[in-house]
């Protein structure tokens, strides 16, 4: 009885320290919204800092969305990484589903070789890329942004654990009945693989949405500059001056992504541990 | 008996079978390659044709259009370049710091989030939504959170009587502005991962501990860190792989120059000045192969270093 009580005062200890730290981590994204809505932010900051402004108005909202580049850019930012998604979760099935039932020469050597991409970063391959695409006149467009996803290791490494997890007697079955290698995939694994597909469809967006280092150096025209291309040019623009427009400008830009978390949270949470679990 | 029958049917079989079973095998091959084809293609024109281009690039004099060979020069030329040590530097004390207070932090709240029995869903999007935010726009917002007059943690700060910062307005200061941002960004991913792994032990080593009179602080110390020593391992390597290669933060923080006073320039900053701005193709890549050297050897000794753990 007594161990219960304790229990219990310890599980609420400890409640408050989550709550209060939970409130902490949140406090960038609280004050980033109140002070959008604050008319006088641009010259001034409130201070002491308030969690209503004084002069309540959405004049920085007005001028993001008049501004227009900030929605360009979300469209921008549509297109790669819808494309990228759809390009790198496409391959990655075909790979992935290979290397689990695929009885061919060099298979353990070509998985090993897919291993290795995983441990190559993007800073040695950014200028002979840049060139590559320089050379075939694809700066400043799409394509290099989306054609380089192709090739994930960290999806096809998923993908092959999820496939050798479903039985080979399927396979036996439908070669039975004559049907090749592709209308087995199509037909009979495929159909199966909606969980995988669905973690690596958000593991793909969220690298690709986040994507900076190789959009900055391919788009160099600012009506091709993706959300977060845009927020950066935005920011080194003004430095620490228009506070309110800035912070409304973040604001636009963070809420669909966290709208959209807050819909999917449980398979997102998901996809992330798997891609650490299995990682190891 | 049985080896004897194989034996014989096989030289039973008319030679054309054999041929065509061959074939069959040869097509079955071929139409796997076709699976991987998209890949490979990718692998070949994406990671390894660029790898060896920049290993080439890296002995040369480049703009894109003009080279000449120079041999050692570039490597001799970032080696003995003060700027050069300045971002390795930078780029080690900021992920060491970051995952150094991110990784406990993280456990222990995962752990606690682990053991409350209400909200724990709550928490876990709670924890993780600065993860979520894209790096670059939480780099935004932090240049005003940590502002050190109007902004709002110097002003908490104050309020409880404890010492403010002049944060990215100074030197001495950036760097810990940007472990500020590092840990608020990461820590939910830490969390994540901790709870996916804690809750992979077993409860009969609790139920086992717990007869034998272990208490709950005892139980953590001897069953649950002992057991998340695989973990650890995990955030270790991919923290440091993520820290020695940091840059959208530092870059929309301080340009490519990291200012103030190139105090939190990256080697991933310093690749992009020489590189893009400067256009030394030659001396950037020098610098890339020296940066990926420098993560290859980090992430093998972190490798043995967790293994022993193990």
């Amino acid at each position: 009885m007594n161990q219960k009580s304790m229990d219990n005062t310890t599980g609420i200890i400890k409640f408050v320290i989550l709550l209060i730290f939970g409130v902490l981590l949140m406090m960038p994204f609280i004050w980033m919204v109140s002070v959008g809505f604050d008319r006088t932010a641009n010259i001034t900051m409130p201070f002491p800092p308030r969690l209503i402004p004084e002069k309540i108005s959405s004049f920085n909202y007005g001028i993001v969305f008049e501004n227009g580049r900030l929605i360009q850019s979300y469209i921008n930012s549509g297109i790669v990484t819808t494309s990228s998604v759809a390009l790198q979760v496409g391959a990655s099935l075909l790979a992935g589903y290979a290397f689990s039932k695929g009885t061919f020469k060099y298979k353990r050597l070509l998985f090993i070789l897919v291993l290795c991409t995983l441990m190559i970063p993007m800073e040695p391959r950014l200028i002979p890329l840049y060139t590559l695409f320089n050379s075939f006149g694809l700066l400043n467009s799409f394509w290099p942004l989306i054609l380089p996803t192709v090739i994930n290791g960290m999806l096809i490494f998923l993908c092959k654990q999820f496939f050798d997890q479903l039985p080979t007697t399927l396979r036996e079955a439908a070669q039975i009945d004559g049907a090749g290698e592709f209308r087995i995939f199509f037909t009979v694994y495929l159909p199966l693989a909606g969980p995988i597909a669905a973690t690596m469809v958000i593991l793909s967006f969220i690298w690709s949405w986040n994507d900076f280092m190789w959009p900055l150096v391919v788009l160099n025209n600012q009506e091709l500059h993706t959300v977060p291309l845009y927020l950066a040019s935005f920011s080194l623009e003004n430095g620490t001056s228009l506070g309110g427009l800035t912070m409304a400008l973040a604001t636009v830009s963070i809420l669909p992504i966290v709208v959209l978390y807050l819909f999917l949270q449980r398979y997102i949470i998901q996809s992330i541990a798997l891609s650490g679990v299995k990682g190891e | 008996m049985n080896k004897e029958n194989m034996k014989a049917d096989t030289t039973v079989l008319p030679s054309e079978d054999v041929t065509t079973i061959k074939q069959k095998k040869r097509k079955a091959t071929f139409t796997w390659y076709l699976f991987l084809l998209p890949s490979f293609i990718g692998i070949l024109l994406f990671m390894v044709y660029p790898i060896v281009e920049s290993f080439r690039l890296s002995f040369y004099q480049s703009n894109g259009t003009i080279e000449t060979f120079t041999g050692l020069s570039n490597f001799q030329l970032v080696l003995t370049s003060a700027t050069f040590w300045n971002t390795v530097w930078n780029t080690f004390f900021i992920a060491f710091f970051q995952i150094a207070l991110t990784i406990p932090l993280g456990f222990i709240f995962a752990s606690m989030i682990n053991s409350v029995r209400r909200g724990q869903n709550f928490f876990k999007v709670i924890y993780f939504l600065p993860n979520v935010t894209s790096i670059v726009a939480a780099a935004m917002i932090f240049q005003f959170v940590l502002h050190p007059e109007m902004g709002v943690v110097n002003y908490a700060l104050d309020a409880v009587g404890l010492p403010t910062s002049t944060w990215f307005s100074d030197p001495s200061t950036s760097k810990w502005g940007v472990i500020l941002l590092a840990v608020w960004h990461w820590i939910g991913f830490v969390i994540i991962i901790c709870l996916a792994n804690l809750q992979a032990i077993s409860p009969e080593m609790y139920e086992a501990a717990r007869i034998d009179g272990a208490s709950k602080i005892q139980q953590w110390l001897f069953i649950t860190i002992p057991n998340m020593s695989g973990t650890f391992a995990f955030l270790l390597i991919t923290g440091w792989i993520g820290g020695l290669q940091r840059f959208n933060e530092v870059y929309v923080l301080g340009g490519p120059n990291g200012s103030p006073a190139r105090s939190i320039q990256t080697m991933g900053a310093f690749i992009y000045e020489r590189g893009f701005t400067g256009f030394e193709f030659g001396i950037a890549s020098a610098a890339t192969y020296i940066m990926f050297i420098i993560i290859l050897i980090f992430t093998f000794i972190n490798l043995k270093v967790s293994k022993m753990n193990l």
